[in-house]
């Protein structure tokens, strides 16, 4: 009798649970068969019009684009505006943006899979597609910025008999091993991650090209329990191993300037600041991409859900605070560096020929992520939309700002010339944004955007009750 | 024929094994525990996503990939080391910037190898994955089987080896009703000359 009275008076006390509920993977109690045809629908039905559309705007900026890039080599890079002391422009800046870009992609994948944050499977897929594509659009750029590309071979390290003395101590080697490895290893974890699901794509498949193009694709995958044994392992394997490369990555093209001694760039910092800005537009990319993805494709609003858009925007914020943290400690270490260079290469890049570039750059980046503290503003997606450009727009200024103002503001003022881009650069740049857009746009038309078989792993009721089993 | 099921493939090839179908991953588990109480040991499951436990049920050995990927990556360490050391410091001594050529240098050349062992790493997961799990391949027996091919994302299958000597083939099927399955079909080879079957 006292014991029922205590259990009831227990029950009267105890906390309501139902607040610490983790919101839906997927919502209104879709089951798994429904996430299998959402997602494998938008692969097999008829190609919507305005998919025609984007790719014949996307393909023509990518082929205008190619064109500049055939121009600059036929002609040489003085078709660019870079100049002397202005090496390293536009093709640096947008190296560094897109390499950048990339990273988010596979933070949300790898880094999210790691520490168990369900909420990112549905939008790591397509996390995980943009980072290929950055990285391919990234690629461009150090391939040919080096003027002669038909010399590009000797960025690898030839023997040193051909004389052509590969200086591993160099960050620019060190750079191409990183691009390298980075877009090796993204690229397989995102193809690995998609075996399963082209092989439901096969399965599923009514024509033979289809059939035989998937069947090929999903290496003739089964689900066998022992399959399923090691592609689990491989994917925490290669999780793993992708979170380390996301750090490494940036650190490294962080030192491409850091080991330099040109003022603006020498900085213990630089490291810190690539990684959170590059997370910080990454996610806004992801943003970006996956707002209008939504929009067109209705059944994906159950899937990519405003619980799992607004822990993006918390992502975003939280880098978005970590990015003006950096500026300010970037003003304050060049003020307490009591180095006069130092001091003059910030005092010019804000109040010299740099500054609007510099001004835009900060305006953007100190106030448009603050707007995420705001739950409204989080969830009115058209506003995320918006704002979630407005933080690539500011961030592709940070790399112009941080590449530029300080190599057109050295030591002596005699040398200063300042960076106009020309045509061919601003086409080109644009041309960059259309390779991405093609590849983005085949990538959701041929392949499943989302991970299927993460996502039906993890709905409830999917998973054996092994607490029921138990009992029996 | 002995036994009365459904036949997919071709009869006048060999069995190539007995296929059944659950409808829950609960009942999966459940007939692969009994099946090796019986000790039934030559059998497949296939099913659209990882099920918690199942490997365990199967007494499946953990996976060897990650002491291949432990071996990739210590090889890389050792490929790259000696990419960048031999050339830079012994055969054509490179100094930069003054730097020395001794160990303490060594900082410098760690880039490259923390790049070479993720890449290298990676590389033998995915493969070590593709090759331990039997791909890639272009077909298997188990697509003779019309349902299977079609419904492989959406049920939760069972296959039990011809081989298996244990039980009569009548034996499987009543012990495969026994637990629940659906579908319980006799898998054979298909006619190499039709590969559509009859």
């Amino acid at each position: 009798m006292s014991t029922a009275t205590t259990i009831n008076s227990a029950e009267k006390d105890a906390p309501d649970l139902s607040v610490l509920a983790r919101p839906p993977q997927v919502l209104n109690n879709r089951g798994p068969l429904w996430v299998t045809d959402a997602v494998c629908s938008i692969v097999e039905g008829k190609t919507p019009l305005w998919w025609y559309a984007a790719i014949t705007l996307s393909g023509g900026l990518a082929a205008m684009g190619g064109a500049c890039i055939l121009y600059m080599i036929v002609t040489g890079v003085g078709v660019w505006g870079s100049n002397s002391p202005c090496f390293w422009a536009w093709d640096i800046t947008n190296f560094i943006f897109w390499v950048s870009m990339a990273h988010a992609g596979s933070l949300i994948s790898a880094l999210l899979f790691l520490t168990r944050q369900k909420w990112s499977l549905s939008i790591s897929r397509a996390a995980e597609a943009m980072t290929v594509f950055a990285i391919i659009c990234a690629g461009v750029y150090p391939a040919i910025h080096i003027g002669r590309v038909w010399f590009v071979w000797f960025l690898f390290p030839v023997p040193n008999s051909y004389g052509m003395w590969p200086n591993f101590s160099s960050p620019l080697l060190w750079d191409v091993f990183a691009v390298t490895s980075y877009l090796t290893v993204s690229s397989l974890f995102w193809f690995a991650g998609m075996i399963p699901d082209l092989a439901v794509l096969r399965d599923r498949a009514t024509t033979k090209v289809r059939k035989f193009a998937y069947g090929i694709a999903s290496l003739g995958w089964l689900g066998t329990a022992r399959q399923w044994r090691h592609y689990e392992m491989m994917y925490v394997l290669l999780a793993g191993l992708t979170s380390v490369l996301v750090v490494t990555v940036t650190t490294i093209v962080a030192s491409d300037c850091a080991t330099s001694v040109v003022p603006g760039w020498h900085a213990t910092i630089f490291p810190f600041y690539f990684m959170v800005g590059a997370v910080y537009s990454g996610s806004a990319a992801v943003l970006t991409l996956l707002l209008p993805l939504r929009l067109l494709n209705p059944q994906l609003r159950e899937l990519i859900t405003p619980s799992q858009l607004d822990k993006v925007c918390k992502l975003l914020l939280m880098m978005g605070s970590c990015v003006a943290y950096v500026y300010v400690f970037e003003l304050f270490n060049a003020w307490y560096s009591a180095n006069p260079f130092e001091r003059g290469a910030f005092w010019e890049r804000f109040t010299g020929s740099s500054a609007w570039y510099a001004i835009t750059c900060l305006s953007i980046n100190l106030t448009v992520p603050q707007l995420f503290w705001f739950k409204a503003v989080r969830r009115c997606l058209p506003l995320v939309f918006i704002l979630a450009i407005l933080c690539n727009v500011g961030m592709w200024f940070e790399r112009f700002m941080i590449v530029t103002s300080t190599l057109t503001h050295d030591f002596l003022p005699s040398s200063w010339k300042d960076f106009h881009p020309t045509i061919v650069d601003i086409l080109t740049a644009t041309g960059t944004l259309g390779i991405f857009f093609t590849l983005f746009l085949l990538f959701i038309r041929f392949v499943p955007i989302m991970s299927m078989n993460e996502l039906k792993a993890v709905l409830p009721g999917t998973q054996p009750d092994h607490s029921r089993r138990e009992t029996h | 024929m002995s036994h009365h099921l459904p036949i997919a493939g071709s009869k006048d090839e060999p069995l190539y094994a007995i296929g059944a179908r659950f409808e829950t991953p609960e009942a999966l588990l459940g007939a692969v525990e009994r099946l090796r109480r019986e000790g039934v040991s030559a059998y497949e499951c296939f099913t659209p996503y990882p099920i918690h436990g199942l490997a365990e049920a199967m007494k499946l050995p953990k996976s060897i990939l990650s002491f291949l990927v432990l071996g990739g990556g210590v090889s890389a360490i050792l490929i790259a080391l000696s990419m960048e050391l031999i050339p830079s410091t012994l055969i054509y001594p490179l100094v930069v910037d003054g730097k020395p050529l001794n160990l303490s240098a060594l900082p410098q050349y760690i880039a490259i190898v923390v790049a070479l062992t993720l890449m290298i790493g990676a590389i033998t997961a995915v493969f070590g994955m593709i090759l331990l799990g039997g791909m890639p391949r272009l077909n298997n027996p188990m697509f003779a089987w019309d349902l299977f091919a079609k419904e492989a994302s959406r049920g939760f299958f069972l296959a039990i080896d011809a081989r298996e000597k244990k039980f009569s083939i009548a034996g499987l099927s009543d012990l495969l009703h026994e637990l629940g399955a659906g579908d319980v079909t006799a898998i054979h080879l298909e006619a190499s000359e039709s590969p559509q079957g009859t």
